[in-house]
């Protein structure tokens, strides 16, 4: 793992802790006051500074503490979070989002809003708390540590007169004036109370450290020590004058002592330089300290032949000694050995502990893709040989067809299965959405609350991300033209905040996204007066109530200057059917005027694999897909009328319904086919309304792995992908849609071609 | 033997951070992502050092310091705590809890086993 | 003080001589007090200050119950750590004969 990496964790993480920032806020928002919810929004926020600093990003740094510094006095109670207080906070996590995909994309934000939320959230933090941490430096560039307290007892230096009775820095003076080569003798008094040890400190480190330093002599006071029967094991009673000639400043020194200052006494002073050695008997500390550097010691044999040579300046080194230092060695060895067996159990343990805590891994999304794709493939080929063994073998019952049926089995599960594996829940979706709702409310001045259910309903990767800008388009419209302001609403009889509603559920094989606006309907007579005026129906067209409404869907629509006055909406919608439309999905509107919208929304849960039918047009292979289908039928003669110059209409248990010949609709030939010589495959489509599509022959059901037609070669108006088939042919995928879309606008306006709508 | 090092943060980064600049330092490290869960691990890890951040879920680092030193076999380990460098207070309350020194965030490996080695053997 | 022992007393110093095993090995001074005692440091790799106090504390005791109390085999660490913490009393400092 490189910091490229680590960085690709800390955005991911980031997305994650927005996402808990915001729900959060939004709990508080709702009342909530719980410590807890308090503590996570708090440390979500701490979380993103951390990893920011480590990565330099020092813009997101300095809004994360101004942010961090504010959320604390909440936390300590200093400051209530009130729904004013809320409002800046959401605000300022949306900036935070904003800064971060700053930091990972490049790009800009918009420095006067967090400029301005920045000075909000002091404005915040001073008045909750005068005397709040809010001085802190919130520059993480203000590297200076403060500077230790202790200074002020410095030595004067041993000659006053050469010195102007000029205030100047001890710091330069200690770094810069020291004679580079003797370096000084500082006397050092240091003596530990118990804290510092019982803190995990250790007295003989420190000195270690020290000796590191220069060339040091020690006296250690052991009068202080009682009789072994009253002495207290754990207490401190030794303490040190140690006497260090070294080129280092005084700060270095104290630097050492930095973890334990405040456990014990200490005392750095230069020492005049006759006094040195004079009062003390003061013991050497010359020798060569690797062996407490490294506890793996022994193991190295260079460090051994080292410790050799330094202990023969020490003292002669005899037999016994080498007799002793082998024994070391030995027990080493068996230390070693035990220790290591006490590693990999620990070792176990802590994957024990994990695996119990985090049942999830990250895998790189191009992994999982790429098994897709291979999944895919092996869907295709296990049809193939599916087929080939069929043809070869008409009995049927063989060994070979038993083992095929369980391999479609298999290759079915695997498929879902890895599916499953990119499948996500919408909820990051949902969430970016209530920041659309506050900004856009925000905006136009209405108060507007969003509700979101089903959050947890998991959708595959690919779709997730492909809905967020339908969504958002929707979400605009309907608090910009959907919702009333508050003023009219309280006109109404209703309450001045509106409620939009985002729901997510599995239905049938798909995931069904509804949005549900308060606000004032569609109203019916403008949206007609404007589809006639926009030359989109004839102004003698008889449309039912659902037809009106679905018009705002039309393309051409709202190609007119604005329409927002119009208390439905408009603005684009044809836009994002077409966007949903793309991703085999199907979009519809349900209204009742006064009482609101409800945009409902159906997609695929995977844009890889569909169940299809496969049917014949003309000669030609089709796939029509399974979820658009609500039966078929066989029509008989009886069923059959004809109106107008080319419509027909069958009839199904007592009620007609328009018969769309799929081959004359894709220009397969020229002429309506004959359908009592066909079959009918009664399709719902978005208006509600169901349409009865012609095709020629049924072949079948079946899995179909989606190819893309744009991808491969074009956008084909009527055709919604490819797909390969069992025999190895290219097979097109139906848009059942479109194809309806194009039959209505027959109906409609018969000149209106198929491209115009697909 | 190699040192080992038992981390404790909730932060995914800052975890790989430490993880990454403990192995190339030579260190074994053993990571938690909480109190509660550092206090688990470190029954049967043996750890030299403890690294431990203050703000996590379900146990913070002032209760992890303080259940450490509790703890009658571990109460002698060194443990260095992460912490912002203007966060006087916080440091305060860490040592009072039973830290035995403080890494100043931001992360900086240099910095980090730097403070190791000083209160280690 | 308890009876004298016949002949001497003798003390393996654990590996690590740290908080923790201060308490201990000053347990097991006090219960060995009265004759003579032979220390081996040779298994030692780390020593804190506070068992340093507790051996010197064992030296002064045994110098007054006039019983010999020797270190007589020491791991480098041992030495080491005695000499920088400034600790060169020869009972402790183990003196290649």
């Amino acid at each position: 793992m490189d910091m490229n990496e680590i960085k690709e964790i800390f955005f991911q993480e980031c997305e994650e802790q927005l996402a808990e920032l915001e729900s959060g806020l939004l709990k508080l928002n709702d009342g909530d006051r719980d410590p807890e919810t308090v503590n996570a929004v708090f440390r979500a926020v701490h979380s993103i500074k951390g990893g920011a600093g480590a990565f330099g990003l020092d813009d997101l740094v300095s809004f994360a503490h101004v942010f961090e510094t504010t959320l604390d006095c909440v936390r300590s109670n200093k400051l209530e979070p009130t729904q004013d207080v809320l409002k800046v906070m959401l605000k300022s996590a949306d900036v935070l989002a904003d800064l971060v995909s700053a930091s990972r994309d490049g790009g800009g934000v918009d420095e006067s809003r967090s400029r301005s939320l920045v000075k909000e959230l002091e404005a915040l933090a001073h008045g909750g708390s005068p005397s709040s941490s809010g001085h802190d430096a919130p520059k993480p560039a203000a590297k200076a540590a403060p500077a230790p307290v202790a200074k002020v007892d410095l030595p004067k230096p041993s000659d006053d007169s050469g010195f102007q009775p000029v205030p100047f820095s001890f710091d330069g003076f200690g770094e810069d004036d020291e004679p580079a080569i003797e370096g000084s003798v500082y006397e050092v008094s240091f003596k530990p109370r118990r804290e510092l040890y019982s803190k995990g400190n250790e007295a003989a480190l420190l000195l270690r450290d020290l000796s590191r330093l220069g060339e040091m002599s020690i006296n250690c006071d052991t009068d202080a020590l009682p009789t072994l029967d009253k002495m207290d094991p754990e207490a401190s009673y030794f303490s040190w004058k140690i006497s260090i000639r070294t080129t280092r400043s005084e700060d270095d020194i104290r630097a050492v002592f930095e973890f334990a200052e405040w456990d014990c006494d200490l005392e750095v002073k230069l020492a005049e330089e006759a006094s040195s050695n004079e009062e003390l008997p003061m013991v050497p500390v010359p020798f060569d300290l690797s062996i407490l550097d490294d506890s793996a010691g022994g193991e190295d044999e260079e460090k051994t032949a080292e410790r050799g040579v330094s202990e023969e300046t020490v003292a002669a080194a005899v037999s016994a000694a080498e007799t002793a230092s082998n024994v070391s060695r030995t027990a080493r060895a068996a230390e070693r050995k035990e220790s290591a067996a006490a590693a990999a159990a620990a070792q176990n343990n802590a994957a024990a502990a994990a695996a119990g805590a985090g049942q999830t891994i990250r895998v790189d999304l191009d992994r999982v893709d790429r098994l897709i794709n291979l999944v895919g493939e092996l869907v295709i080929n296990q049809a193939m040989l599916s087929q080939s063994v069929v043809e070869n073998d008409a009995t049927g019952t063989s060994a070979v067809n038993m083992g095929l049926e369980e391999l479609q089995q298999l290759t079915r599960e695997i498929q879902d299965s890895v599916m499953a594996i990119r499948a996500q829940p919408v909820k990051p979706v949902f969430q970016r959405m209530s920041r659309i709702v506050r900004e856009v409310a925000d905006m136009v001045g209405k108060s507007i609350r969003l509700v979101t259910e089903g959050e947890n309903t998991e959708v595959d990767k690919t779709v997730i991300d492909k809905i967020a800008e339908p969504l958002t388009h929707m979400i605009r419209n309907a608090v910009d033209h959907g919702i009333e302001s508050p003023e009219k609403r309280e006109a109404a009889g209703k309450d001045p905040e509106g409620t939009i509603k985002l729901t997510a559920k599995h239905r049938s094989g798909r995931i069904l996204i509804e949005l549900a606006d308060d606000g004032a309907g569609i109203n019916r007579e403008r949206v007609r007066q404007k589809a006639i005026d926009n030359d989109i129906i004839a102004a003698d067209a008889n449309l039912s109530d659902d037809e009106i409404d679905n018009l705002i869907f039309m393309a051409g629509f709202s190609t007119a200057d604005k329409i927002s006055d119009i208390s439905g909406r408009g603005v684009g919608m044809d836009v994002v059917k077409r966007s949903i439309q793309a991703l085999g999905g199907r979009i519809s509107i349900s209204s009742r005027p006064g009482f609101g919208s409800t945009f409902t929304m159906s997609l695929p849960l995977t844009l890889a694999v569909l169940d299809g039918m496969v049917v014949t047009v003309a000669g030609q292979t089709l796939v029509v897909p399974l979820t658009a289908i609500v039966e078929t039928l066989q029509p008989e003669a009886a069923a059959i009328h004809s109106f107008g110059a080319n419509q027909r209409l069958i009839s199904i248990r007592n009620s007609f319904c328009p018969l769309v010949d799929v081959g004359r609709v894709l220009n397969y030939r020229a002429t309506q086919a004959n359908p009592v010589e066909g079959v009918a495959l009664l399709v719902e489509s978005e208006g509600g309304g169901q349409r009865a599509l012609m095709v020629d022959a049924i072949q079948g059901q079946r899995q179909v792995v989606i190819k893309s037609l744009e991808a491969n070669y074009t956008h084909v108006p009527g055709i919604a992908a490819a797909t390969i088939l069992g025999d190895g042919r290219v097979a097109l995928i139906l848009d059942v849609d479109a194809v309806v879309a194009a039959s209505r606008g027959q109906s409609m306006k018969p000149e209106m071609s198929l491209a115009a709508t697909g | 033997m190699k040192k080992k090092v038992l981390t404790v943060d909730d932060s995914r980064t800052i975890r790989n951070m430490l993880l990454v600049t403990l192995n190339n330092a030579g260190f074994e490290t053993i990571q938690a992502e909480d109190g509660i869960e550092g206090l688990e691990v470190l029954e049967g890890c043996n750890p030299d050092v403890i690294v431990t951040d203050i703000n996590m879920p379900r146990l913070d680092g002032f209760g992890f310091i303080e259940g450490v030193r509790r703890n009658e076999k571990y109460r002698a380990v060194p443990i260095l705590v992460l912490t912002t460098e203007s966060d006087a207070e916080k440091k305060n309350r860490a040592r009072q809890a039973g830290a035995t020194g403080w890494i100043v965030k931001p992360f900086d490996p240099a910095k980090l086993i730097d403070a190791i080695e000083r209160v280690t053997a | 003080m308890a009876a004298k022992k016949a002949g001497a007393g003798s003390l393996k110093l654990a590996a690590v001589l740290d908080l923790n095993e201060a308490s201990n090995l000053h347990g097991k001074l006090v219960s060995m007090r009265g004759s003579d005692l032979k220390i081996d440091a040779s298994g030692v790799e780390r020593v804190g200050v506070q068992c340093a106090q507790v051996l010197v504390a064992g030296v002064k005791a045994w110098e007054e119950d006039k019983k010999s109390f020797l270190v007589e085999k020491a791991s480098d660490a041992f030495q080491k750590t005695m000499q920088l913490i400034g600790i060169n009393n020869e009972n402790l400092v183990a003196k290649e004969i």
